[in-house]
């Protein structure tokens, strides 16, 4: 039964959530979600490099703005009829994303731990320097559009949300694929002991690379939703080191190489984020609150919510079986001082 | 014979100090060779460099008669050379059971294969079985005694079935019985054809177990020979001793 059980999480998880746009939510509601998706999606691709192979990336989001400036400058100059064409576009621009971060990781990734996020939050600002003066490509501070989706005002967010939702199951799939193969065994060697895992003939460098190149090829296809979602995109907020810091915080808090650890992260930091924004947004009080919902998990589980409550559980079950055997042995004991 | 791994003239610095200086030896296949020397003769910097974690200033080193002075520690493991750490590195978020998998030297077709394959498991339930490792297959390495994760490391390196095998100190802060076993296991795998080279403090150890005895100081081979014969020699004797 055990067996079924992750494949039934993700049955009833993915209905569940399928089906919330039927049940006629309020626009902001599904607004909410829509973020909350796209984060839950980039946080499980940043969770690839960052979480298996233990290569914390910073500038992830300048892959997402990459996506982001794809899909405008390709509808810039091509007509949008049935308002689906940009989501037929996406798997070209995360094939693209990830063409132009392979050279970029092999690089970036001769350093290791703190420094080799150093290299990559020099990324994140090299490209939104870019952003701003690449004026002719990009609209530079002025921004740049992308013809608005033809989609009617009751139903706007719900092809974004499902697209969202499908990105999610595609990424999610990875993931799982990964930590069942080889890859991932690899990915695990590398994050426990880089040197060792090379002693050991274990291929490093690829599963490396394939792990930094599919995430940042799934990042730029979120950057390219949400451009179109939003219609206009600056570069302050295209290249944005906060969705950086948001997806880094995300996937720590519902905990590292696991794979719901970083859609939990999601589902609880931007909705809490969103909700004390509204609750307390007038006073600028909900930065402080939302950290301290940060602070209180990391403090209580340091680990991350999931690996921290599967450890519990782990000690939980064998301090139970070893106070079984102790008590049998015990009755054991007693039964044998019986006998005459 | 032609030897299995030939060292020669291998020089290595760090900054101006030289830890290596025109170092030579070879082993012998088929053999248990020691590489002792004083503390800071440049045993375990003669190890990182033949096995490619560092890259030697000058000099050659050829292993199974192919040049391997550049080669990379993970090539080097796929041709069949790969050693163990003073300090027992193992994996410690895997379990004992992927410790061994991960080392069995998997290639392209089985990266997208399954993590732990049957044929993964048969082979190292059985190499477990052998260093009594079993009970503890599915825990994490982490979770293990200093001596246990010693005897992982080396179970793990086996899983390849190297041709040549380097362990450095591979007694270190194991209790006399753990050095027992590791030396039982030494000899069955020697007796099965495979060859070591061990660096050793252990003077007992290595003169149980060992034949020829490299002997090095300040970064040079200063004798070779049987280990009788390098007990009452005076240049070992005076590198040891300061006589």
């Amino acid at each position: 039964m055990r067996r079924f059980a992750g494949p039934a999480r993700a049955v009833v998880f993915f209905t569940v959530l399928a089906a919330l746009p039927e049940l006629g939510l309020a626009h902001w509601v599904l607004n909410m979600l829509v973020f909350t998706l796209m984060f839950a999606v980039m946080s499980s691709a940043w969770n690839l490099p960052g979480g298996f192979a233990g290569y914390p990336s910073l500038g992830h989001v300048a892959f997402f703005g990459l996506g982001a400036y794809a899909e405008v400058l390709w509808f810039e100059h091509n007509p949008i009829q049935t308002g689906y064409e940009p989501f037929a576009l996406l798997p070209l621009i995360g094939i693209g994303v990830a063409v132009v971060g392979l050279p970029v990781a092999a690089l970036a990734m001769r350093t290791r731990a703190d420094v080799f996020a150093i290299v990559t939050i020099t990324l994140l600002f090299i490209t939104q320097t870019l952003a701003f003066n690449l004026r002719d490509l990009t609209g530079g501070a002025q921004g740049a559009s992308i013809p608005p989706a033809p989609f009617p005002a009751a139903g706007y967010e719900q092809p974004f949300y499902l697209v969202l939702l499908a990105l999610l199951a595609f990424v999610m799939a990875l993931t799982w694929a990964c930590m069942r193969s080889k890859v991932g065994l690899s990915l695990a060697a590398v994050r426990a002991d880089e040197d060792k895992a090379a002693g050991v003939g274990v291929h490093a460098q690829v599963v490396k690379l394939l792990a930094f190149g599919v995430s940042v090829g799934v990042t730029g296809m979120v950057g390219a939703v949400w451009a179109y979602y939003e219609g206009f995109i600056y570069p302050q907020f295209a290249v944005d080191p906060l969705i950086t810091v948001a997806i880094v915080l995300m996937t720590f808090l519902g905990g590292r190489a696991t794979l719901w650890g970083p859609v939990l992260g999601a589902f609880l930091l931007e909705l809490a984020q969103q909700y004390l924004a509204y609750s307390l947004g007038g006073s600028q009080f909900y930065l402080i609150a939302y950290a301290l919902v940060f602070l209180v998990v990391i403090l209580l589980l340091p680990r991350g919510i999931l690996p921290s409550t599967q450890d519990w559980l782990r000690k939980r079950r064998r301090r139970r079986a070893i106070d079984s055997a102790s008590g049998e042995l015990a009755f054991s004991g007693l039964a044998k001082g019986d006998q005459p | 014979m032609t030897a299995l791994l030939e060292v020669a003239q291998v020089c290595r610095s760090f900054g101006s100090v030289w830890a290596l200086r025109e170092a030579s030896f070879v082993v012998e296949p088929h053999t248990v060779t020691a590489l002792i020397g004083p503390n800071g003769s440049g045993k375990t910097t003669l190890f990182n460099t033949v096995t490619g974690y560092l890259r030697p200033d000058a000099g050659r080193i050829r292993f199974d008669g192919h040049d391997v002075t550049r080669a990379r520690p993970a090539a080097l493991y796929r041709r069949g050379l790969s050693r163990t750490f003073q300090q027992a590195r193992v994996f410690n978020q895997l379990t004992v059971l992927e410790n061994l998998v991960v080392a069995g030297g998997f290639g392209w077709a089985q990266l997208f294969g399954r993590r732990v394959t049957r044929g993964d498991r048969d082979r190292a339930d059985q190499l477990l079985a052998e260093f009594r490792l079993g009970d503890v297959a599915d825990l994490y390495a982490a979770e293990l005694s200093y001596g246990q994760r010693k005897l992982v490391e080396f179970a793990a390196v086996l899983m390849s079935t190297p041709r040549l095998v380097l362990l450095d100190e591979p007694t270190a802060g194991v209790n006399p019985v753990m050095i027992e076993t590791m030396e039982r296991h030494i000899r069955e795998r020697h007796a099965a054809g495979m060859t070591f080279l061990i660096v050793e403090h252990d003077m007992n150890f290595v003169m149980r177990l060992c034949d020829p005895v490299v002997v090095l100081d300040q970064g040079r081979e200063i004798f070779t020979g049987p280990p009788l014969a390098v007990r009452n020699n005076p240049a070992v004797l005076d590198a040891y001793l300061g006589a």
